[in-house]
């Protein structure tokens, strides 16, 4: 009973701060030895005054970081970053190529068809609990009914 | 006075008037003298987990090769999961004509051991290769990329690399034939790939 009373706190809690709804989340499934991985997602801000990204944290890795990437002259550098700036009413995307959650030293491994928890802290001391299914990396869904024309 | 003031601003116009004119003429034309000045490509032998492995070993098949690290786990992988989707949408009887090498240029971090997993978790046909930073540093000046350690001070991952990302595509002969961008579509790969395949027969 306690338990099922703790779980609905939660829920209400998670529910009346949820300024913040996350879509499209996902992680990357990486191969069996590797340490680390990547969390994307659509984050949108649904309030009227900006918020900060500024850590996550997730049982399934040493550390967790938010890192960017960026296209200087064809040249990817990818960085540390201290926060991801939610602008008010507006969707900011975590995807491959840009902002990203770096999960680091993996604890576990990361498997097409899994799920991990990840939690998202803001800059009003505010956290967000979400799971993530483990996705294989493919970029985009290919076109199976493109032909072949060069086959034959 | 009033003339003396003016004539050196004249000359300052004039001069950068002129410097401009050079540097358009520069720009215009450095572009397509370029391919003719550079003669990018060729042969080199690093190591893979199963011993030494030369881009000559490969000959009669076309090879799409990325220069990367491991430890990326954002574009080296969607490079590779491209990689993996163009290889696998093939028709069957093109598979055997094409292969993949990821080239490492993280050798502390990538052993040959750990770049073979990794390789084999996108498709059989991917091979990684490594080696010491001299036979990387000249691999990557013979192909035009690029990469340099930097520290990430307060990171945990101690250093990213950052690198020029490009799948390079190699016809049959072991000539570099054109690359293609770490984000293009894999319909844009297959078809550059079934490009290559059709008229090397």
């Amino acid at each position: 009973m306690k338990k099922i009373l703790m779980a609905a706190l939660l829920c209400q809690s998670t529910l009346a701060l949820a300024d913040i709804e996350v879509t499209e989340q996902y992680a990357r499934a990486v191969p069996h030895g590797q340490l680390n991985s990547a969390a994307f997602m659509t984050l949108y801000n649904t309030d009227t005054t900006s918020l900060d990204l500024i850590s996550a944290s997730s049982p399934v890795a040493q550390h967790v970081e938010l890192h960017t990437h960026s296209n200087v002259d064809g040249i990817m550098e990818m960085r540390q970053i201290d926060k991801v700036v939610l602008l008010a009413n507006q969707k900011t995307m975590l995807k491959p190529g840009g902002f990203h959650v770096m999960l680091i030293d993996l604890l576990q491994e990361l498997n097409d068809g899994g799920s991990i928890p990840l939690t998202l802290h803001f800059s009003d001391n505010t956290t967000q609990t979400i799971t993530l299914p483990i996705k294989f990396a493919v970029p985009m869904k290919i076109d199976h009914s493109m032909p072949h024309k060069h086959a034959e | 006075m009033k003339k003396n003031a003016l004539t050196p601003l004249c000359g300052l116009i004039i001069i950068t008037f002129l410097l401009l004119i050079g540097l358009g003429t520069f720009l215009f034309i450095k572009p397509s003298n370029l391919p003719k000045a550079i003669n990018l490509g060729g042969d080199f032998t690093l190591q893979s987990a199963d011993g030494p492995v030369s881009l000559s070993d490969y000959q009669g098949k076309v090879v799409a090769m990325y220069i990367g690290y491991t430890s990326c786990p954002d574009v080296c992988l969607t490079a590779l999961a491209i990689m993996r989707q163009a290889f696998i949408s093939l028709p069957e009887k093109q598979q055997p004509y094409v292969a993949g090498l990821f080239i490492s240029v993280d050798p502390e971090r990538d052993t040959p051991k750990k770049l073979k997993t990794y390789t084999q978790f996108f498709h059989p046909a991917i091979t990684g290769l490594t080696g010491s930073k001299e036979e990387i540093d000249a691999v990557v000046t013979q192909y035009g990329a690029f990469y340099r350690l930097v520290n990430m001070e307060g990171s945990a991952m101690g250093y990213a690399v950052d690198h020029s990302s490009r799948i390079y595509l190699i016809g049959p002969e072991g000539q570099l034939l054109q690359t293609v961008s770490h984000n293009a579509s894999p319909v844009e790969l297959i078809e550059a790939l079934q490009a290559i395949l059709s008229t090397s027969k």
